[in-house]
């Protein structure tokens, strides 16, 4: 059975690291360094590679998942990392000013890919009923013309992340 | 966006330095300090190239050395070298938050480049804050 690679992706602090490091099985590979730009206000150390995860599901299909770092001057990886890739989460940081354009910014960013393959969405960082409505968040992808599952996540625990994952697994099946 | 500046007087040290590599080599033709996650800070280049991409994947080259070398059960990546058929690109860490990469064409001696690529890292990192 050959292997499935997703890809996760969202703005930095959304939580992909935190989420692969939830989900492997195995030790997660982190390419995390110091930030010394205005996110230190926000988290000490960056993803400016890749994190890289492995995990089997419950029918024995492995799964690899990526990472992505968040910031644009990192475009060059998200190239490198959606090759051979079979679909796409991204996580959507609702603590943030602007989380539906945010979400825009991203599926812009990954639209060929993401016409390509399957997709879904983890709203993260809700505490509190933080952010826009998922009625909002479907509603701005109704405007942009784009269906896809948008699923509230903690990426700290390993269901809400296997969630997201049998999600988008279940988008390719039935793609 | 606030990020890592070094002074005038600092400055002009890295571009002393920096010229006094490309003294030492003439295969060296372009010199760059980023930040380890991913921002230009200062550089001497003698041909076009575009220093805010470099500076973003000279981080991430760094970081997956690093991860490599921890995966593998080797510690401290001193150097990453990326040996291509018309030159070589040499990166290593300058200071806890800095990155010093160094360009050179395929004529460089890769020992020479080596020993000139730590001399100037030390010398750096003596002199800037």
């Amino acid at each position: 059975m050959a292997e499935l690679k997703l890809i996760i992706t969202g703005t930095p602090g959304a939580g992909k690291t935190t989420a692969i490091g939830a989900i492997s099985e195995t030790p997660p590979v982190v390419t995390d360094t110091s930030t010394t730009d205005d996110l230190a206000e926000v988290k000490d150390v960056t993803t400016v590679a890749m994190d890289f995860g492995e995990l089997t599901l419950d029918d024995g299909q492995k799964v690899f998942i990526y990472g992505t770092p968040g910031q644009r001057r990192f475009e060059f990886m998200w190239k490198i990392l959606v090759q051979g890739g079979l679909g796409l989460i991204i996580l959507v940081d609702c603590s943030r000013p602007d989380p539906v354009e945010d979400l825009r910014i991203y599926l812009e960013n990954f639209e060929d890919f993401i016409r390509d393959t399957g997709m879904v969405i983890g709203l993260t960082r809700r505490d509190g009923g933080q952010g826009p409505s998922l009625d909002e968040f479907y509603t701005a992808l109704e405007n942009w013309g784009t269906v896809f599952p948008i699923l509230e996540v903690d990426v700290r625990e390993r269901e809400d992340v296997s969630l997201l994952i049998n999600a988008l697994v279940s988008t390719l099946e039935f793609a | 966006m606030t990020q890592l500046k070094i002074n005038e007087k600092g400055e002009r040290f890295c571009q002393d330095v920096f010229e006094q590599m490309m003294t030492q080599s003439e295969a060296v033709y372009g010199v760059l300090i980023s930040t380890v996650d991913g921002h230009d800070v200062t550089r001497k280049f003698k041909r076009d190239m575009p220093a805010a991409k470099l500076a973003a994947m000279m981080s991430s080259v760094l970081a997956l050395g690093e991860t490599i070398a921890r995966e593998a059960k080797q510690e401290m990546c001193r150097y990453v070298i990326v040996e291509n058929s018309d030159g070589f690109i040499l990166t290593l860490k300058l200071k806890e938050k800095l990155v010093l990469s160094v360009i050179a064409s395929a004529d460089a001696n890769l020992g020479l480049l080596h020993s000139l690529s730590r001399n100037a890292a030390e010398k750096l990192a003596k002199n800037l804050r």
